[in-house]
């Protein structure tokens, strides 16, 4: 291959640029797209010295390892998994759009969605690229390093063979939207083998250098990579490429589909040949050179990843010298607080985030990452917990740009969801029919796909978790635009369950109240309960928010005067008498599971924000749900006890918060409940058998975000739950607050030593430590520094 | 002169093997084939060749075209012999070995002489034994025969066959009277040894083979082992019975034994044969020759307890080495250059079962590494497991000039970092490495060598300490500082230092040792010396941080102690150390040894 092919015209891509405008005006982007030619940087943006986030390991993974061993790289979009493995580079490449099926708009008899890979369909792998280096067999080199720099967004590895030192670097550029792994070596060695880039789905190869196919549900996807060399020859050999002799040797791939986020269109861009776009981005790619594209990539990056920073405290030289898989184990074995290794697995959070989560589909049950076509559970969007628990550390890790995604996934489904629930909600199959023989608005069911379909049963109360989510982001950001794109997501879910609710008269008294009727609280219990505690609290909620957002908006006045007529009927849940807990259901007893992983009774507490430890709440219902959280148990797993974590930062107690934390980063072995190797979460669905799903590296992070700032419009608590280990001190910085704020907090000796408080939007709040606190007014842009909470 | 640690030359011992040529009286006896034996004792160093039985055993398309075990023919022997001549006799391979079936159709059917002696398939050797024999010794190799052992029923013929070279002697007389049987297969009768004709029976064997003209036998099925125990499957006196009569035709004739035998009987292997299958067939009787699973993998968790018994005159046997040719091998280039380490510092006999004439580069690579092939073949000790039977391990064998070969394995099926201490070795500060699969100095490493492995994979290499010795303090298990929890008590044993040790570890028996004094915090290299018949684990936590639990290999018996070293955080100044049986049964501790400075 000729590495100096000529430039793209400068012609041909002001036209391609122009059409990719075009389609945005009109509506719906396609995921991947032609992007106008990326902005270089003018000075370098790379970080020098050894202060940056790093992990490290010293072993690769292999093709049998990748979810637990493989390092994830991602633009946004397009993904991989990668092995570093001297001798045989892998990486398994993902597009978030590469789904199967469709629609699924065929009821089971029970009134239920089919919930199959054919049917519901399935993420699956774009592709696979290999790099195959024979005489760098992992058996025959030393001093092997693989490295995450976390603060450049950057998976490297070294090592050395015949005394020659060989480096990799392997980084998804969003601004050239490809990924790219640079070879290089010092010490007078060379590169000789082979690059086999192929599909995963039985594709036949067109050639070395692309494929493109279809699925059967139509979605067209291709992918295309190029290498080029200094020194040696890079040759196209049949289905391969060779390389021979290169002193160094640069690999750019790309590829995407042509799913288009667009209901009108059947969510596909007819007119993209994904293929043929992928050619067009490496052939762009590869006529800069590698390091031009790290320049350009870390200066991308760095613009998010630089929004936060985090010192939990100084972890001591016998950990700093323990590689991170070895650090983790000492983490669990010893008891022994680490907070370098805390903070950089909060952080490692945030390098999933940006890495999978910009421009397209928002993260699925693994992100962006797989090992192959067969991900539990689809690898799909799970409604009850695991879509919104992704996003709770956007705006708190100072990440609010990649919760768009969240939303935009939400309003190209709008108008498939809307005609779903019209049409098959009130099958008379479905037990979760609305009694009253109304249907109005939309919902969704437990299972999402982006092809406007369901799967699995119907959940009534997700459209309000999901509306929740969004509107918290508002919160956080007070942006307008925000706020007037989901509103006709929060109207659409307050019809629904305008509709749906029931009237009511409580037993032994004449008081009228509004409950949900027949449903399931996840994932447990009676599955024809009415008034169930989780959707009491998930409407109570939507319907606060959508008066607040019409007010805003200056909508639906008389609507707006409606909704908040009904929240004020709304049945919110008692204590026990007979269990002290807060109830779940509308019954004294305990119809579940004690220990079950789900909080559905809880969702009051957190995500919502209805019970409060600050006297706002009547004391017998904070104690009933602090009781039912201790019955719960601390032993989950990964989502699991982040969200108990949250709970106990909301309850301010730090050392349970903090336990459940370090619960969550137990090393993985075996298929074990904990983090893995390369730090994904790991859930044991089975004795022995593990699987990734990344909700609880999203959670956990929120978790360590909550223990360090309470927020919600108005008032904001400095440390609520600031664990001994933490306590020496620490600071984060780019936290945002509800209400419109970002926050920068240190602390020392357990006390705020100084917070600074911007304002994005706020304009007045409470700020509080403890038993002091002030009001702080601010015009957007201003900020303020505040001192001496310590005193 | 003691000839160089790693020599491969078989200069040594000349003046013995004189000796015990002359002491059986035999020197003027010695047969013609004898001449292009060198002159080495028997089993000096583990024996190095190839054996026809991988490829027999196989379902590999195209190995046994007429039936199970086709594959064994003359033509086909010959063929390898020639390959091993070839490509393999300058790196010291010689054995060329027949397996099972000589004397067997395709069918499986069986011939016997009229004296009750295996007689040669006429299809498959139509030339006989010893033509093939003389084939094989025409190219500077040497000739290996197999038997099962016993009387096989179908040489039985109602008792009435006549015994060779012994009058009156039938086969009615050599068995027990109600033809109970023996064997790993029950295959045959058991020999009767009170009547002096069952002597005579195996002298006429062994008198065959010599005029043949083979160096080696095989003798299979032999218990106790091969999977039976019990009076009927101890065949002691038949493997005493062949060494009498293999010295007897004057011939030197190494004799191995197989399989799985039994380690409570291991002085009796020692003094009658020059070798013995510690484990079942590395075959895997699938369409490839072996699996990494079944049962390449045994071997690890197998081999510790025998370590101590191997030595020149008598080796533990690994079984086939099954590296040639990763394709009809079965095996990845990790697990083939494991499976290599292994046998090669476990001392084993170096014999593949691979199709010679199909060898790949990597193979070949494999099996010609003069520097690994001197670590098996050297006057060295065989490599013990120093670390507990984890995924992760480290092997190694003191060498008599200072070094060490030390082999670091991860037998997880996934990549990992895999290190060896020096502090395992005993020994602090620097050390040069030499990697000798890669046949590269490595340079310098301070407090030990971590490397990264492949799933299943290996490193092997030589280390000379530049360093010094690290003392240790010795914590004996039953002082009555430490604390015991649930069962666990002081019990006898000779074999323990102090002879005691701490025994009843299990569900949730615990021994605590409560002052273990450091100068300085860090992680120990503790020793751990421990009595265990059966491979048992146990959790090992330090202070009040959590436990990890390790796997502890067999020690043979439990009266047989053993030493690994365990990773344990400590604190400077008095530390306890915990070993729990948690919810199983442990192995007996006998002490600790907790070296003076940390890794």
């Amino acid at each position: 291959m000729d590495p100096r092919s000529p430039d793209p015209s400068r012609r041909t891509l002001l036209s391609v640029a122009t059409t990719g405008s075009l389609a945005a005006a009109l509506g719906g982007l396609p995921a991947f797209t032609a992007s106008a030619a990326p902005q270089r940087p003018t000075t370098s943006p790379l970080l020098t010295g050894s202060d940056r986030d790093g992990l490290w390991w010293q072993a690769p993974g292999d093709e049998g390892s990748l979810i637990e061993q493989g390092l994830p790289v991602g633009n946004g979009r397009l993904g991989a998994l990668a092995s570093n493995d001297p001798g045989r580079e892998l990486l398994l490449i993902t597009d978030a759009t590469m789904w199967t099926g469709g629609l699924n708009d065929t009821l089971d008899a029970d009134g239920q969605f089919p919930y199959g890979r054919a049917d519901f369909g399935s993420f699956t792998l774009l592709a696979r690229l290999t790099v195959d280096i024979p005489d760098h067999d992992l058996s025959a080199v030393t001093g092997y390093r693989r490295t995450l720099d976390l603060a450049q967004g950057v998976v490297a590895c070294s090592y050395v063979r015949s005394k020659v030192t060989y480096r990799r670097q392997v980084f998804a550029s969003r601004p050239d939207d490809v990924i790219v792994l640079h070879f290089t070596q010092s010490g007078g060695g060379t590169y000789t083998g082979t690059i086999t880039l192929e599909g995963t789905h039985g594709e036949t190869p067109s050639g070395a250098e692309s494929f493109g196919a279809s699925f059967p549900n139509g979605l067209r996807y291709g992918a295309a990579v190029r290498a080029h060399s200094r020194g040696g020859r890079v040759a196209v050999n049949g289905s391969r490429i060779d390389f021979t002799g290169c002193r160094e040797l640069t690999v750019v791939v790309s590829g995407g589909t042509n799913y288009a986020p667009d209901a009108t269109t059947g969510y596909r861009d007819p007119s993209l040949d994904p293929e043929r776009l992928a050619r067009t981005k490496v052939r762009a790619a590869a006529t800069h050179s590698a390091g031009t594209l790290l320049r350009t990539h870390v200066a991308d990056y760095r613009d998010l990843y630089g929004r936060q920073e985090l010192s939990l405290g100084e972890s001591a030289a016998d950990q700093r010298a323990l590689d991170t898989w070895e650090r983790l184990k000492a983490r669990f074995r010893d008891g022994v607080p680490d907070p370098e290794l805390e903070a950089a697995y909060l952080q490692f959070g945030r390098y999933l985030m940006i890495s999978g989560s910009r421009g397209s589909l928002p993260l699925n049950l693994q992100g962006l990452w797989l090992d192959g076509n067969d991900p539990d559970w689809m690898g799909d969007y799970h409604t009850d917990i695991n879509i919104q628990m992704n996003y709770w550390m956007a705006d708190r890790t100072g990440l609010s740009p990649c919760f768009d995604t969240f939303t935009d996934y939400c309003l190209a489904q709008l108008p498939s969801w809307t005609e779903l629930t019209h049409r098959l909600f009130n099958d008379p199959r479905n037990r979760y029919r609305n009694s009253t023989g109304k249907v109005a608005g939309w919902t969704v069911a437990f299972s999402t796909n982006p092809h406007g379909g369901n799967g699995w049963w119907w959940h009534p109360a997700g459209n309000a978790w999901l509306c929740n989510s969004l509107y918290e982001h508002y919160e956080y950001t007070q942006s307008r635009e925000h706020l007037a794109r989901i509103y006709p997501l929060l109207k659409g879910a307050c019809e629904f369950w305008e509709a749906r609710l029931l009237t009511t008269t409580l037993p032994g008294t004449s008081k009228e109240v509004l409950i949900a009727d027949s449903d399931w609280s996840p994932e447990h219990g009676p599955q024809d309960a009415k008034g169930n505690t989780y959707a009491q609290e998930m409407v109570w909620a939507l319907f606060g928010n959508f008066c607040v957002a019409a007010a805003e908006l200056k909508k639906d006045t008389g609507y707006a005067d409606t909704i908040a007529g009904l929240r004020k009927k709304l049945y919110l849940p008692e204590v026990s008498p007979k269990t002290g807990w807060l109830q779940e259901w509308m019954s004294p007893d305990n119809l579940g599971d004690t220990t079950h992983r789900h909080l559905s009774g809880l969702v009051g507490l957190f995500p919502g924000d209805r019970i409060r430890p600050d006297g706002s709440t009547p004391k017998d219902i904070v104690d009933g749900a602090t009781a039912q959280l201790i019955a719960r148990g601390m032993n989950s797993f990964g989502w699991a006890n982040a969200w108990r974590a949250l709970c106990w930062a909301r309850l301010k107690d730090a050392d349970r918060a903090y336990q459940l934390i370090v619960n969550n980063l137990r090393p993985s072995t075996g298929g074990g409940n904990g983090t893995a190797f390369n730090l994904f979460d790991i859930y044991e669905t089975q004795p022995g058998r593990g699987i990734f799903q990344i909700d609880a590296n999203f959670g956990t992070p929120a978790a360590m975000i909550e223990m360090l700032l309470y927020s919600r419009p108005g008032h904001l608590e400095l440390l609520p739950a600031l664990p001994d280990a933490w306590a020496a001190s620490g600071h984060v910085t780019g936290v945002a607050a509800r209400g419109g704020f970002v926050v920068d907090l240190h602390w020392r000796d357990g006390k705020p030593t100084s917070v600074r408080l911007r304002s994005v939007g706020g304009r007045t709040t409470v700020v509080a430590y403890g038993e002091v606190s002030r009001t702080v007014t601010l015009k957007p842009g201003e900020s303020v520094t505040l001192k001496g909470f310590a005193r | 002169m003691r000839s160089p640690s790693y020599s491969v030359l078989p200069a040594r011992g000349l003046r013995t093997v004189v000796v015990l040529a002359l002491t059986a009286g035999l020197a003027t006896a010695i047969p013609q084939a004898q001449a292009q034996s060198d002159d080495t004792p028997l089993a000096a160093k583990p024996y190095m060749g190839w054996s026809s039985w991988s490829m027999q055993s196989s379902k590999y398309p195209g190995l046994n075209p007429d039936g199970d075990y086709s594959y064994l023919t003359e033509a086909n022997v010959l063929k390898q012999a020639d390959a091993m001549a070839q490509k393999l006799k300058r790196y010291g391979y010689e054995y060329v070995n027949i397996d099972a079936g000589w004397w067997r159709d395709k069918a499986w059917k069986p011939s016997f002489d009229a004296y009750g002696r295996q007689k040669a398939d006429p299809v498959r050797f139509p030339r006989g034994m010893k033509a093939v024999a003389d084939h094989i010794h025409a190219k500077g190799l040497k000739a290996g025969i197999y038997l099962p052992v016993g009387l096989e029923k179908e040489a039985y013929g109602d008792g009435k066959v006549p015994i060779w070279n012994a009058d009156g002697c039938t086969t009615a007389d050599i068995v027990y009277d109600d033809l109970r049987t023996t064997n790993g297969w029950d295959s045959a009768y058991k020999i009767d040894f009170s009547d002096p004709c069952a002597q005579k029976y195996i002298d006429s064997q062994a008198q065959l083979f010599a005029d043949w003209g083979y160096d080696f036998l095989k003798l299979d099925g032999v218990g106790p082992g091969s999977f039976k125990s019990g009076d009927n499957y101890n065949n002691v006196a038949d493997v005493a019975a062949w060494q009498k009569a293999i010295a007897a035709t004057g011939r030197p004739i190494h004799l191995e034994l197989s399989w799985s035998l039994d380690i409570g009987h291991v002085e009796d292997w020692k003094k009658y044969s020059n070798g013995w299958r510690i484990d079942t067939d590395v075959e895997c009787y699938c369409n490839t020759l072996v699996t990494w699973e079944n049962s390449v993998a045994d071997r690890w968790d197998d081999t510790p307890a025998w370590t101590r018994h191997a030595g020149p005159g008598g080796w533990n046997d690994l079984d086939a080495l099954n590296v040639g040719n990763g394709e009809m091998d079965g095996l990845t280039k990790a697990e083939r250059q494991s499976y290599a380490t292994l046998w090669a510092i476990a001392k084993s006999p170096l014999f593949t079962g691979d199709d010679l004439t199909r060898l790949d580069s990597y193979g070949v690579s494999l099996l010609t590494n003069r520097e690994v092939i001197a670590v098996n073949q050297g006057d060295t000790p065989p490599a013990k497991l120093l670390t507990p039977s984890d995924p992760q391990q480290v092997w190694a064998a003191k060498n008599p000039n200072g070094t060490y070969t030390v082999a670091l394995f991860n037998l997880a099926d996934s990549p990992a970092a895999v290190t060896a201490d020096w502090g395992m070795l005993g020994f602090a500060g620097k050390a040069s490495v030499r990697d000798l699969w890669n046949h590269e100095n490595l340079g310098t490493y301070r407090k030990g060598i971590t490397q990264a492995l492949p799933a299943h994979g290996s490193r092997l290499f030589t280390i000379t300490p530049r360093g010094t010795a690290v003392p240790t303090t010795a914590y004996e298990a039953e002082s009555p500082a430490n604390t015991l929890g649930g069962h666990a008590s002081v019990a006898d044993c000779s074999a323990c230092s102090g002879d005691r040790k701490v025994g009843n570890l299990y569900l949730g028996g615990k021994l605590t040792f409560n002052d273990v004094v450091v100068d300085k915090a860090g992680t120990y290299q503790i020793k751990v010396a421990y009595v265990s018949g059966d491979p048992r684990s146990l959790d090992v936590s330090a202070n009040s941080g959590g436990a990890t639990r390790h796997k502890f290999a067999s020690t043979g018996d439990w009266g047989t102690v053993d030493t690994v070293s365990v990773p344990v955080k400590l604190k400077a100044g008095a530390n306890t150390i915990t070993f729990d049986s948690g919810s199983g049964y442990a192995p007996d501790i006998d002490r600790i040894d907790v070296p003076k400075s940390s890794s």
